[in-house]
């Protein structure tokens, strides 16, 4: 449990720090990074939180699955771009890919 | 009794607890394919049973929210595996942080001056801006941007099959096919699917698809909210 009080306690401070400041950045994302420069300073991760993240994380899509079902209020949205939609998606990964793996490349394959 | 059951909110909890089960026995038994998450199985079944009962997505979501909750914990739990990649990148960070910053944000740009273009809706081009990022993380951005939701994370985990499916052929194909570049790109533009994509190539592979997403993933919420 002190896992799960950790990770509130740096989502609780990312949520106020967003309130307080109005920041466009959500609170959850600002408790990460307050968390990993916490994490930064202290060296290594503590055993609490690490045993929390190898619990929670093979869980994380189940958490998803509410927010996801709301597809079906969107109907009549993929019906009209249903097709354009699944087009850009897929011609989009092209030109990202290959920009991305000429820039790992840059200078001849990496060896190991 | 039945109608009662389908308005009981914990009904709801627990048929996606079960349909997310379910997506993962049938994961396991077609061999962790990247092709088929298990959150994908979770959202079609859950949908079909609420379109065949005709139920409504806000009664749903009154059952839907005790663990929608947890999102905001898992969001902040991603900086267990960051602060782990840090240690790693130290060897190459110039080229890794060029490459996913410059990958991702080609891809990116790409998909919404498309779907600007061609479709011209500003909270479909706004939600398009989020394709790029693992769901936990899209799902929430989009909320704050003003995008669609739901609508992020079905472009996310289409993004994420069409990324494993196309990029292991393209990256041969085209001769960028080091274990390294392979991984990288495949945690940048297929997140999480890429990333089980990438474990069943290798090892090297899938360190760097993990590392690689985490990143776009933290780099992406920090910089949209100030572009879009």
């Amino acid at each position: 449990m002190t896992g799960l009080l950790i990770l509130l306690f740096f989502l609780v401070a990312g949520t106020l720090l967003q309130l307080e400041y109005t920041l466009p950045v959500p609170g959850s994302i600002i408790g990460m990074l307050l968390l990993l420069m916490f994490l930064m300073l202290r060296g290594r991760t503590p055993e609490p939180l690490a045993q929390i993240s190898r619990t929670l994380s093979p869980l994380l899509p189940l958490f998803i699955i509410p927010v996801s079902v709301g597809i079906i209020t969107q109907k009549s949205l993929l019906a009209d771009n249903g097709v354009a939609l699944l087009v850009i998606l897929a011609i989009s990964l092209i030109p990202g890919a290959l920009v991305c793996a000429a820039i790992m490349q840059m200078g001849g394959k990496p060896r190991d | 009794m039945i109608d009662t059951l389908l308005h009981l909110p914990l009904f709801w909890a627990l048929l996606t607890i079960a349909a997310f089960t379910l997506g993962q026995q049938v994961y396991k038994a077609l061999g962790n394919t990247a092709f088929l998450p298990p959150i994908l199985t979770g959202i079609v079944l859950v949908s079909v049973v609420l379109e065949t009962t005709g139920i409504s997505f806000d009664t749903y979501i009154e059952g839907g929210q005790y663990l929608h909750l947890m999102l905001g914990p898992v969001v902040v739990m991603l900086a267990v595996p960051l602060y782990q990649f840090i240690h790693v990148m130290k060897k190459e960070w110039l080229r890794i942080s060029l490459a996913i910053s410059l990958g991702s944000g080609t891809t990116v740009a790409v998909a919404a001056v498309l779907a600007h273009v061609w479709i011209g809706d500003d909270a479909i081009t706004i939600t398009m801006t989020t394709k790029s990022v693992t769901t936990p993380v899209a799902v929430t951005l989009s909320e704050q941007l003003g995008g669609i939701s739901a609508l992020a994370s079905a472009f996310v985990i289409i993004t994420g099959v069409f990324g494993a499916l196309m990029i292991p052929p393209l990256l041969r194909a085209t001769r960028l096919d080091a274990p390294q570049s392979v991984g990288l790109t495949l945690g940048v533009c297929a997140h999480a699917v890429g990333t089980s994509r990438a474990l069943e190539l290798g090892t090297q592979q899938a360190a760097y698809s993990a590392m690689a997403m985490t990143l776009t993933a933290t780099l992406h919420a920090l910089l949209l909210p100030w572009l879009v």
